[in-house]
């Protein structure tokens, strides 16, 4: 159990998190190599059943990261998927998918630390409960 | 069809080569379904790079790519014109980032290598299911509506003003020059303000491509970029415009008074009235709500004075229908009332000013001609000038409009010259003087020690009280030190706000209204004059606090943004990856209006379904996961080709 390595999947938005994971790159920031993105326009277009189908392909952690509010380039689509994370966080709960293993936050273009620390604090966590699948 | 795709890895010099083992990532992506071929190469990017790939589609007869290099931010666009060059849709592309999101980011090489294998999989098994798109052109119209005729405005209709495009330049007052043309002198240079302006004001008025509108108002803006139809009400002048010629026979006889608004409420005018001297263009105009005549009294002093007989009673409000392919918005601003702030003794203690008013007080065309007068006539003797009135203050204004100490050092030289002898002291508490030219006229201006300068403890250290028929300033010094000091002469420099029927601009528009009034730029830094809304942009004060130059430009470059977009007889190219809606399965719960910030989307109510305008739509594909039905899809980003990603990010096997 105990080198078990978690995947996580990340669902990041095109203007602001996906350019602050790549920010994090050119900086040189090393971060845990479970991480995975998957790039959307905004987390607006983050279906429900993405996250749930991250799952079920045998992710361990799933996060949405997008613009903080009020910077979303399509002006409110982060505030659908904050509305959108809360239903679905109590949803997957009841399918015996502990909260932990969902996270939204707030990544800017320019939040390299941030984006390094959310990323290798989740993996940390995801670590610690072990696989989804046990 | 089986599908071709060649994988084409990066080598990147060492960024990539060194940190991932391409042989086995070659190898491993070799083997995936639907791969013909996978191959490293030293620098794709580069010329050799680009040819390479070329020659590879075509003697491959590739039908998709996936390219694993740096991300796809920095080199997509390339690519997809590489693709486009080829003979494929530039969207049967798809990248894999292994250089931002893996290489540089991963220490340990196995796990770097892991990784890519994972993101060139996740790529593969999106591409498969990549749809063609080609950029949409839609017909537009090439004519712009510029609202505001201030010194921004002005700015942007010249500069879009040319052969095969019109500009209308609406603005709601009878005159055009907006507050520049209160000014008696400008910064940096204290040229004449009439010197900078009317020269642009006449070519306005005399060009041919610009239609000028004074008295109107904008009431209804229907349709996008390209082609808004916008509904302007034109007030009645009850003045023939083409007879008058400004002589002023009509308000030499007119027995009505009322406060003179141009000159801030200091003086009166009549009801038929021009706006000041040399005020553009220069003809009367009658306030219908002061005139006797329209308050049920039977006087026509002013018709019957008219030597052209230009009096018209019975002119009526007029609508007019114009079709433009873009709008400028350049309201402008107005000031922080310092009525809210008590303490500053505004409206309560005689002889206390705004800047507005001082800049009337001081004009040649002002209420007293220039001369520089206390209200019983006198010329003060002290003046006091104050800074950050209802800015840089948590309870009214957190900003700092940038230009009050300029104009206030610029106020201190204005009344020195007009009377040498007078005391000048100005409270502050910081001092905002960016730029080229702002120190520099500061250190001028100030260097003689003829104006004391009393720096507070914070913006707002201080209040006015009335003493003895003059005003009495107490304030705390930056050492902490309670203290007075008498003037007669009070002028405040009161925070630059957005002008006062801003909420109603930015409702008739749809755009945003942000901190202070002020309309929202969709990027601070990127897009200054883009509004939140595609196809209207913002300049000038209506933007934000900024000084004349700086209006002036933001007016150029929202021109600039127009001209390079909307070419007379050309087609309006559209960003390709939009949402679509099958409207035959629409249930018509209409979730997913609500949820569009661009209004894109429609209910018919007819065939009960929404339609999205492919105008309006952005792509976010909020709509897309709201809807119940699963009808609306995304371009470029469908439910199939996510699914697949996501499969081939977890499903891969090394
Ligand atoms: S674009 Fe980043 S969250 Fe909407």
């Amino acid at each position: 159990m105990n080198d078990f390595e978690p995947k996580i999947v990340g669902f990041l938005c095109n203007w602001c998190s996906y350019e602050g994971a790549d920010a994090a790159g050119r900086a040189r920031k090393v971060y845990p190599a479970n991480f995975r993105a998957v790039k959307v326009m905004c987390t607006g277009r983050v279906d429900p059943q993405f996250v749930i189908k991250a799952f079920r392909e045998g992710a361990d952690g799933v996060m949405i990261l997008g613009c903080h509010p009020g910077d979303c380039h399509y002006k409110e689509g982060n505030f659908q998927a904050l509305k959108r994370y809360a239903v679905l966080r109590k949803v997957l709960v009841q399918f015996g998918i502990d909260e932990e293993r969902f996270r939204l936050d707030w990544i800017s273009a320019g939040d390299k630390e941030k984006f390094v620390d959310v990323v290798t604090k989740m993996t940390d966590s995801v670590r610690q409960l072990g696989p989804l699948r046990g | 069809m089986t599908e071709r795709i060649g994988v084409y890895i990066c080598e990147c010099g060492p960024n990539i080569k060194d940190a991932i083992d391409l042989d086995e990532v070659v190898k491993f992506a070799k083997d995936l379904e639907d791969v013909v071929l996978a191959r490293p190469f030293g620098l794709l990017c580069s010329q050799e790079g680009k040819t390479f790939i070329e020659k590879e589609i075509q003697e491959h007869n590739l039908s998709r790519v996936v390219i694993a290099a740096c991300s796809p931010k920095e080199h997509e666009h390339t690519f997809r014109k590489v693709l486009e060059k080829s003979g494929l849709n530039p969207f049967a592309l798809q990248i894999a980032n292994i250089r931002e999101q893996c290489a540089w980011v991963t220490n340990d090489k196995v796990l770097a290598t892991e990784k890519a294998k994972a993101l060139i999989s996740a790529a593969i098994r999106r591409v498969v299911l990549q749809e063609p798109l080609t950029e949409r052109q839609i017909e537009c119209q090439s004519d712009v509506l510029v609202v505001g005729a201030g010194i921004a405005g002005i700015s942007a209709a010249l500069t879009l003003a040319q052969k095969e495009r019109k500009v209308y330049l609406v603005e709601k007052l009878p005159s055009i020059g907006g507050k520049v043309a209160r000014y008696e002198d400008l910064f940096p240079s204290l040229e004449c303000a009439s010197c900078v302006l009317d020269p642009i004001q006449d070519e306005v008025l005399h060009n041919e491509q610009i239609d000028v509108l004074a008295l109107s108002e904008i009431e209804e803006v229907l349709g996008y970029y390209g082609n808004f139809i916008v509904k302007v009400r034109k007030r009645a002048r009850f003045v023939d415009v083409c007879s008058c010629i400004g002589c002023g026979a009509c308000f030499e006889v007119c027995p009505v008074k009322v406060r003179n608004e141009y000159n801030e409420g200091l003086d009166e005018r009549k009801a038929v009235y021009i706006p000041y001297p040399g005020s553009l263009p220069n003809l009367a105009v009658i306030d219908k709500e002061h005139c006797l005549r329209f308050n049920g009294k039977a006087c026509s002093a002013c018709q019957e004075a008219c030597p052209f007989g230009s009096i018209n009673y019975g002119e009526e409000d007029t609508i007019e229908e114009l079709k433009v392919g873009a709008i400028i918005i350049a309201t402008g601003f107005d000031l922080f009332d310092p009525g809210k702030v008590p303490k500053y003794g505004y409206g309560t203690i005689e002889n206390v000013y705004t800047s507005l008013e001082f800049e009337r007080l001081i004009s040649s065309t002002g209420p007293t001609e220039g001369k520089l007068l206390l209200k019983n006539s006198k010329p003060p003797e002290k003046i006091a000038l104050v800074h950050c009135v209802g800015s840089r203050s948590m309870e009214s204004n957190e900003h700092c409009s940038g230009v009050c100490c300029t104009y206030l050092s610029k106020f201190a030289h204005q009344a020195k010259e007009k009377l040498p002898d007078v005391e000048i002291t100005q409270f502050f508490s910081d001092l905002c003087l960016p730029g080229k030219e702002a120190q520099v006229f500061f250190n001028k201006v100030s260097s003689n020690n003829e104006i004391e300068f009393i720096r507070l403890k914070s913006p707002d250290s201080l209040d006015i009280i009335e003493q003895g028929g003059k005003a009495l300033v107490r304030y705390t010094d930056v050492y902490e030190e309670p203290k007075t000091a008498q003037y007669d002469m009070v002028v405040l420099a009161p925070a630059m706000v957005g002008a006062t029927d801003a909420a109603r601009v930015a409702a008739v528009y749809d755009i945003a209204q942000g901190k202070a009034g002020f309309f929202s730029e969709e990027d601070t830094t990127l897009y200054p004059v883009a509004s939140s809304m595609e196809g209207i942009f913002v300049a000038g004060c209506a933007q934000g606090p900024k000084d004349i130059g700086a209006s002036v430009a933001q007016g150029q470059a929202a021109a600039g943004k127009i001209l390079s977009r909307l070419v007379p007889g050309e087609k309006l190219a559209l960003e390709a990856a939009v949402c679509e809606i099958d409207e035959g399965l629409c249930s018509g719960c209409k979730t997913c209006i609500g949820l569009c910030s661009y209004n894109a989307m429609t209910f018919d109510d007819k065939e009960k379904c929404v339609s999205i305008n492919e105008v309006l739509c952005r792509g976010c594909g909020t709509c897309v996961a709201a809807c119940p039905s699963g009808v609306i899809k995304a371009k470029h980003f469908t439910d199939r080709q996510m699914f697949s990603e996501i499969e081939g990010l977890l499903r891969y096997s090394s």
